[in-house]
């Protein structure tokens, strides 16, 4: 790297936090350091080739908001219908106790901000926490371990199915400088548990805060996680995540996603079927639009005998929006029966907008089944004759066929009342 | 039929020998003319590029051409994105330009296992010398039936030369268009060929002049030894129409471990070209030892308004393939085409695709892509289709199918696609299956043998884009997967 860029400067002369932990201390350390050697990804790099850093590169963001815990936030700006369980609320990184649900947690599930974790046992987050993120291009997820200090921790005991979803929020709120915050999350199901999760990524109010967040999911065998993500970070910030899912024998996961805020918003998600029958579904919608840059990168490794991913992923790009989609399907050697597809259809609107979808298959077995599919075109004029015939406003009718290519995606999440709400956010983040 | 062929076989041998004794006289005599010459040592530098561009007797604007390419060679680095595993290639240990190779004297010194190939392929005798390069060239009647397509491609305004002749003969035209398709910087290995290209074919079909027959490489007399540095360029002029193959059927021994080619096809406003190519270089042994590097760059640019360029491939021999057949669809509702077959036994590796850059508006591709993996090897699909801003209602299709044959093999699809206008249309589809036991048992229960079976279901596979080559190419392709996945099953 020839000079320090303004954003890899500002994080390398920030007071590395301090917990007293020896080896959390020294690999903060080490990450910080690897971080300001290697600088930020160009795209030259495979992983960044369609998300350019230059202007972010250009940025220099304040480290923590001291006046975190005073922010006013109406909470009408997390709630969410049919999401009334346990709550844990980050407002710019910091943890807010006035605004979480921690009391009253049912039986079986550990739910607490990472810095009271590290406080009770730290010891029992060594492995996780430790680990050495060497990886090229895994500038942030380095950045991340050196700076976070908080995030969440949550364990399901064996068999525990408790009822009620888990919200997690992530709010962005203004402050007196650009912010960058980091946080962490670790979540744990013990075998045969079963966990309904929304991870939701909010703003009060317009800034253009700079965030990451990293987090580890650990399915034991069948274990079941159904988890919502729905992304609304302010219109200016820029949002950087970094998911890890491993599933153990017939374990699950179904995840539905909405990724609609975010001036740059990126989320990695590999997720490892490391057990035999492991079942990996994914459902996701992005809508990139003004100048926004949503990139989503799925690698999804198929390790074991008999595991199953299912994919589908729309993405509407309009205005001077950049959709980037890439789906990464791998089958190991011996990874037999395996049946993997994938499907990533999206809609151009707009002259000035562009969307870059790349599906791969890597294939190194031979009794499988794998197929994936992408395409970007139009809404269909014929649909689009047989509404207006009907008296819809060409307005009117081209709104309601991109809900329709979008809805899919959430065809299958259980929860009511949450699906319609999502559907509603749809439609009203459309172009019109 | 065989007793002829000894015949003819002796009498060339005796042609040799006359001839060696000739070079003999000739050298012991101190005559040493530019034909004689046994190549440069190896090594390159820009010493190097001047002498080969003196031994080629080529004008100055060459010489600069070459030494321009190869010192934006030296800034490069050797590509490492693709999915391949390539061993370090020492480039100053190769030689870079090659008198004519030793050849066998007759076909008892050819590898028997190749001759056991022909034999499978059934390929004419004559031809079995040629391929296996033993030096009787002399001799056969494609001399003759060469001058004959000489003859009636001039009547109809044909040029039909190789690049060596092309830049003595007609240097506005290669001055013109040469490096305008492949930029002499456009990739490693492109400035790399640039710099040191040994010799190629010129194509150049005049305005609206349909060529009178399919050109190939196999029928121009100097085709051989063309070496590992080859440099095509296929001009059409308005109207015009070309089909050009490529490559021949049988595999070649050829000790180069190194072959980078460079192709560039120009089609102007209404003219066709169509490339088919066979490729099968020396893919190595079961173990991976020897065999070629095929590193080539291969380009189309369809600068007229309705200008179509086509690509075929069946590519089954080279230790490493890395090739992208692309086509440039500059003209309004211009057309571009890819099928391709990639098969991959034993170690081989191919990494092959092709690119489709959308920038006139009403254009349209299609991309054809079957591979299939055997043994050990690792065959990849990497593609990229790019509609540009301007590409007003542009629209592809792209289908990629992989086979796997066996357990330790990897197929695998890298395709890109970059949309930026909206009113284009893309689609990719891809799968990824191995020959299902339910195909394979009615094939057993109708009588058919196992392996038979095999290339039943691969000819299947593969008949989508077997139906893009010319008839005799398609027959014999269909033996080459054959014979390529004799030992696959079992």
């Amino acid at each position: 790297m020839s000079q320090a860029l303004p954003f890899v400067e500002a994080m390398g002369a920030a007071t590395l936090p301090v917990s007293g932990i020896a080896w959390l201390d020294a690999s903060r350390r080490e990450h910080l350091d690897a971080f300001v050697a290697a600088g930020l990804p160009d795209t030259r790099m495979e992983a960044w080739k369609y998300t350019a850093l230059r202007a972010l590169a250009q940025r220099r963001f304040a480290a923590g908001d001291a006046r975190a815990i005073e922010h006013a936030v109406d909470p009408a700006v997390f709630g969410l219908p049919g999401v009334y369980g346990p709550r844990l609320v980050f407002v710019n990184g910091v943890f807010r106790a006035d605004l979480s649900m921690l009391d009253a947690l049912p039986a079986g599930i550990t739910l607490q901000p990472l810095s009271q974790a590290l406080r009770q046992d730290a010891e029992s987050l060594r492995f996780v926490l430790s680990r050495h993120e060497a990886e090229q291009g895994d500038a942030f997820v380095r950045l991340n371990a050196a700076m976070a200090t908080d995030g969440v921790v949550l364990t399901l005991e064996a068999g525990a199915k408790p009822d009620a979803p888990v919200h997690l929020v992530f709010l962005g709120a203004p402050a007196e400088a650009e912010l960058a915050w980091h946080l962490r999350t670790i979540i744990e199901l013990g075998e045969g548990a079963e966990l309904a999760l929304v991870e939701h990524h909010a703003a009060s109010g317009e800034q253009q805060h700079f965030a990451t967040l990293v987090s580890d999911t650990y399915l034991r065998d069948g274990a079941v996680l159904r988890h919502v993500l729905l992304q609304q970070a302010a219109a200016g910030s820029s949002l950087i995540r970094r998911s890890r899912l491993q599933l153990g024998r017939r374990a699950q996961v179904s995840s539905h996603v909405l990724e609609l805020g975010g001036a740059l918003a990126r989320h990695d998600v590999r997720a490892e079927l490391a057990g035999d029958g492991a079942r990996f579904v994914t459902r996701g919608v992005f809508m990139p639009r003004g100048r926004q840059q949503v990139d989503t990168q799925l690698a999804i490794r198929h390790q074991a005998l008999g595991t199953a991913s299912d994919s589908v992923w729309r993405g509407v790009a309009d205005q001077r929006g950049r959709g980037v989609f890439r789906g990464a399907i791998l089958v190991a050697p011996g990874a037999d029966g395996s049946d993997a597809s994938l499907s990533n259809k999206n809609l151009l609107l707009s002259p000035n907008a562009e969307i870059d979808t790349k599906p791969e298959l890597e294939i190194h077995a031979d009794e499988v089944k794998a197929a994936h599919g992408a395409t970007v075109g139009q809404l269909d004029e014929r649909s689009l004759f047989y509404l207006r015939s009907r008296g819809i406003p060409m307005a009117e009718a081209r709104a309601l066929l991109t809900v329709a290519f979008c809805r899919a995606v959430l065809d299958d999440l259980p929860v009511t009342a949450l699906r319609e709400h999502l559907a509603g956010l749809l439609a009203l983040d459309l172009p019109t | 039929m065989s007793s002829e062929s000894t015949d003819t076989a002796t009498i060339a041998l005796r042609d040799n020998a006359e001839v060696a004794e000739a070079l003999g006289r000739n050298y012991s005599a101190g005559f040493v003319t530019e034909i004689e010459m046994t190549g440069l040592p190896p090594g390159l530098d820009e010493e190097t590029i001047r002498q080969l561009s003196a031994i080629k007797r080529e004008p100055e604007w060459m010489t600069e051409w070459r030494l321009a390419a190869y010192r934006h060679w030296l800034t490069m680095p050797q590509p490492d994105w693709a999915k391949l595993k390539i061993d370090p290639i020492d480039y100053q240990a190769l030689s870079y330009y090659a008198a004519p190779k030793k050849k066998p004297k007759s076909l008892d010194e050819v590898d028997p296992a190749l001759l056991e190939t022909y034999e499978k392929l059934g390929v004419p005798l004559h031809e079995r010398a040629a391929l296996a390069g033993v030096a009787v060239d002399a001799v056969f009647d494609s001399v003759s039936v060469g001058t004959t397509f000489r003859k009636q491609l001039a009547d109809a305004g044909v040029i039909f030369c190789s690049m060596s002749e092309a830049i003595r003969e007609y240097p506005e035209l290669v001055q013109q268009y040469l490096g305008s398709v492949v930029p002499t910087g456009d990739n490693f290995f492109a400035a790399l060929n640039s710099a040191v290209f040994s010799d190629g074919s010129f194509v150049f079909i005049p305005k609206g002049v349909r060529c009178p027959m399919e050109l190939s490489t196999y029928f121009r007399i100097n085709a051989q030894n063309t070496g590992q540095f080859e440099r095509t360029l296929i001009v059409a002029e308005e109207s015009a129409h070309v089909s050009y193959l490529e490559g021949c059927t049988a595999p070649r021994r050829d000790e180069n471990q190194l072959h980078a080619a460079v192709v560039e096809l120009v089609a102007l406003e209404k003219a066709q070209i169509k490339y088919s190519t066979v490729q099968n270089w020396y893919p190595g042994d079961e173990n991976g030892v020897g065999g070629i590097y095929n590193f080539v760059t291969k380009r189309g640019d369809c600068r007229g308004a309705e200008s179509k360029i086509s690509w075929t491939q069946v590519e089954t021999g080279s230790a490493i393939t890395w090739k992208y057949p692309s086509v440039v669809l500059r003209g309004d509702r211009s057309v571009g085409e890819f099928h391709s077959v990639a098969l991959t036994h034993h170690r081989q590796q191919a990494d092959t695709g092709t690119k489709m850059i959308h920038i006139g508006k009403g254009t349209r591709s299609k991309i054809v892509s079957k591979g299939i993996s055997a043994g050990r090897s690792s065959n990849s699909y990497r593609g990229l289709v790019k509609v540009e801003k301007g590409a007003e209602g542009a629209r592809n299709y792209t289908q990629c199918d992989s086979l796997l044959i066996g357990k330790r093999c990897g197929a695998h699809t890298f395709p890109y696609m970059e949309v930026k206008n909206p009113s284009a249309i893309v689609e990719h589809e891809a799968t990824t299956s191995k020959i299902s036991d339910d195909q394979l048992f009615y094939c057993r229960s109708r009588g058919i043998g196992e392996e038979d079976a095999v290339s039943l279901i691969v000819d299947g596979f593969c008949k989508q884009v077997f139906r893009e080559l010319p008839m005799e190419f398609a027959v014999e392709a269909k033996k080459l997967l054959e014979v390529s996945l004799e030992g696959a099953v079992g």
